[in-house]
């Protein structure tokens, strides 16, 4: 068994003192940041990278550090959902609809822990899911050319802006502006300069962490004005702090159900944490059919959604592991991180540095035994940061983002670049266009870049080489399908729901 | 502000792109396309784009207030501030100075808000360039706080 002594090897790395220390820091930091109404986990990787980098960790600590706040965060945004009504990210608005009428009744503290115990399944489960496929994954796409690789590419976008809901024009605008801002900068293979306007501290190109901080943290300051959330509203946890056997039982075959669907959604690129959760939600409620009291505090409407949430968290790593292709923004993040310690992603990794991706999964698993920990007793705790107000807050969150970006060059061009992105960013949320196909589109353009003048290179400019490979025909057919699919249902279901209604 | 002046700006954005690209050759080429070909595609691809949000909007302005409008531009402003004077005055210095308005922005007093940004200034400079060794400026209070 090839993969468990690589496994065993990966808990080696992740086990050694100071990777274990730095799990439990990034699970802490996490479900604080997740907690936090506004703050999810994109905001908490993208503060957080450029510190790692500027503290100079090794690649592997660096990134299971980052993996540990991914993680946290879709454990903590359960805390705010629940006592605050108030979803402390996108992946734990369902859990709002049953986790906040349950502590209403006095069942706060089993709300808690049902959905800690939830997530916990539902992370261990995707990661026992990536380590039977991710290796898999990783040896077929060895056999990818350039080629394949742009349609592969086109895959995740076309993936991105179809499953991306109401407006995909926004979603496919999102990764043009992305594509765009990285190709700013010197051309390596011709030595041009593109888009610099002569400055010389555009020659290097856009640093990635500017752009991360000013499209996510800067404008999210932004955004946060228009949200006044209060934490008047706060439910104290009273009563029993703990679920019992029947919970569990109760919730069990569920929470299976939507841990599986959440790995299988998260591993598509573009579907993440909100859709799965969302999915998994709407399957449960017609499952329990009749006997089920969803929406005025169901236990079971509260493990599923978490289940699912944090399984498609961990379902994500997949295809950024094994393509280099990041399935989220998120993921996205994370693949920036790792270029710039001159690692990139893709199947070639799991010969290459076996050491950072098996100990990155290991670390997975050592991450969520923490994070169960964390969040069982310690809940009262994170209630208190809640409590916290913002205009103590925020200055904290502009202040340690700005750090992160001067850490790397310090200059103040690149203060004032955030500063640009960052309104150019709100401008842009504001208009509901979205900010992850952007991240996306930036990481990626380089690679889509070189892949797409490799491939023609080969046969001299001839366009063919595109569809040539049955693997991309293939990914051509599906990023077409994804693109035409979700209109097409949505207009199948208005005709259905204008042929019910009587005028 | 609507889908159809996002759409605007992009269909610009883009006409100047493809201006700014079409110059892009390289002196010797090696490969069949140049470093001019994708800035272009990506041109095109954003005229498209922006096209469309001009032809079919999906969302019209919504109302801005003025006190609205003054809430963000004094956060924007603030941010803007902060960047340009983070090196020159230091971390610290900046960090209280930027809490002043970012914090009676989100609902605190002004005497609030400059104690609560002077204790994050310390307390971040303690953190960052103390124990961690990330490198922040010191500002104009390098000599209370030692170092470049």
């Amino acid at each position: 068994m090839d993969t468990l002594q690589h496994l065993i090897a990966g808990f080696g790395v992740a086990l050694t003192p100071m990777n274990l220390l730095v799990a439990a820091i990034g699970a802490l930091i996490g479900t604080v940041v997740g907690m936090l109404p506004g703050l999810g986990p994109i905001n908490g990787v993208a503060i957080l990278m450029p510190l790692a980098f500027a503290l100079k960790l090794p690649p592997e600590t660096a990134l299971i550090l980052l993996a540990a706040v991914y993680i946290g965060c879709e454990y903590g945004g359960r805390i705010s959902s629940i006592l605050l009504n108030v979803p402390g990210d996108a992946g734990a608005i369902m859990t709002a609809l049953d986790g906040y009428p349950m502590a209403r009744k006095g069942l706060g503290g089993v709300a808690l822990s049902i959905s800690a115990w939830s997530s916990f399944v539902g992370s261990m489960i995707a990661t026992i899911g990536i380590v039977l496929f991710a290796p898999l994954l990783a040896k077929w796409a060895l056999a990818f050319g350039p080629a394949e690789y742009f349609a592969l590419m086109c895959f995740a976008f076309a993936c991105i802006a179809g499953l991306m809901g109401d407006a995909p024009m926004k979603a496919a605008l999102a990764a043009v502006i992305g594509l765009a801002l990285s190709t700013v900068g010197l051309d390596s293979n011709s030595g041009v300069y593109r888009f610099t306007g002569g400055d010389v501290h555009l020659s290097d190109g856009i640093q990635f962490i500017v752009v991360v901080i000013g499209v996510f943290s800067i404008s999210e300051i932004l955004l946060m004005l228009e949200q006044h959330h209060s934490s008047a509203g706060l439910i104290r946890v009273t009563g029993r702090k703990l679920f019992n056997l029947k919970e569990m039982a109760l919730t069990w075959w569920g929470t299976l159900r939507s841990s599986v669907v959440g790995f299988v959604v998260g591993v598509l690129p573009g579907a993440g944490a909100t859709i799965a959760s969302a999915m998994t939600y709407s399957m449960e409620k017609r499952i329990a059919g009749k006997d089920g009291r969803f929406g005025e505090g169901d236990i079971r409407g509260v493990a599923a959604p978490e289940a699912a949430n944090n399984a498609s968290a961990a379902g994500s790593f997949v295809p950024m592991l094994t393509l280099g292709v990041p399935g989220s923004g998120t993921t996205a993040v994370m693949v920036g991180a790792l270029t710039l310690y001159n690692i990139t992603p893709g199947p070639a990794l799991f010969t290459q540095q076996p050491a950072l991706v098996w100990g990155l999964i290991a670390s997975l698993f050592i991450g969520n035994v923490l994070l169960l920990f964390i969040n069982i007793p310690l809940v009262g705790v994170f209630t208190k940061v809640l409590q916290v107000p913002n205009w103590v807050l925020v200055p904290g969150i502009l202040a340690v983002s700005t750090v992160g970006v001067y850490a790397v060059h310090a200059t103040t061009f690149d203060l004032v670049l955030m500063a640009v992105l960052g309104v150019i960013g709100y401008l842009l949320r504001k208009q509901g266009v979205p900010m992850a196909p952007l991240i996306l589109g930036f990481v990626l353009g380089d690679l889509m870049e070189q892949n797409l003048r490799r491939a023609l290179s080969i046969t001299d400019g001839e366009l063919g080489i595109l569809v040539e490979s049955p693997i991309s025909i293939a990914l051509w057919i599906g990023a077409a399908t994804m693109l035409l699919l979700p209109p097409a249902l949505r207009a199948l279901s208005h005709r259905r729901a204008a042929a019910l209604a009587p005028f | 502000m609507s889908d159809r002046i996002l759409g605007a700006v992009c269909v610009v954005a883009s006409a100047g792109m493809a201006w700014a690209a079409q110059g892009y050759a390289a002196a010797i080429s090696y490969e069949p396309v140049g470093p001019r070909a994708f800035p272009l595609l990506l041109a095109v691809l954003m005229a498209i784009a922006g096209a469309w949000l001009v032809l079919r909007p999906t969302q019209r302005g919504g109302a801005i207030t003025l006190a609205h409008l003054k809430l963000i531009g004094g956060a924007a402003l603030a941010v803007f501030v902060y960047a340009l004077l983070f090196e020159w005055l230091g971390f610290t210095l900046a960090t209280a100075l930027m809490a002043v308005p970012v914090g009676m922005a989100f609902g605190g007093s002004w005497k609030q808000s400059l104690a609560g940004g002077a204790g994050l200034g310390v307390l971040l400079f303690v953190l960052f360039d103390k124990l961690l060794d990330v490198v922040l400026p010191t500002g104009l209070l390098h000599v209370v706080l030692g170092g470049r």
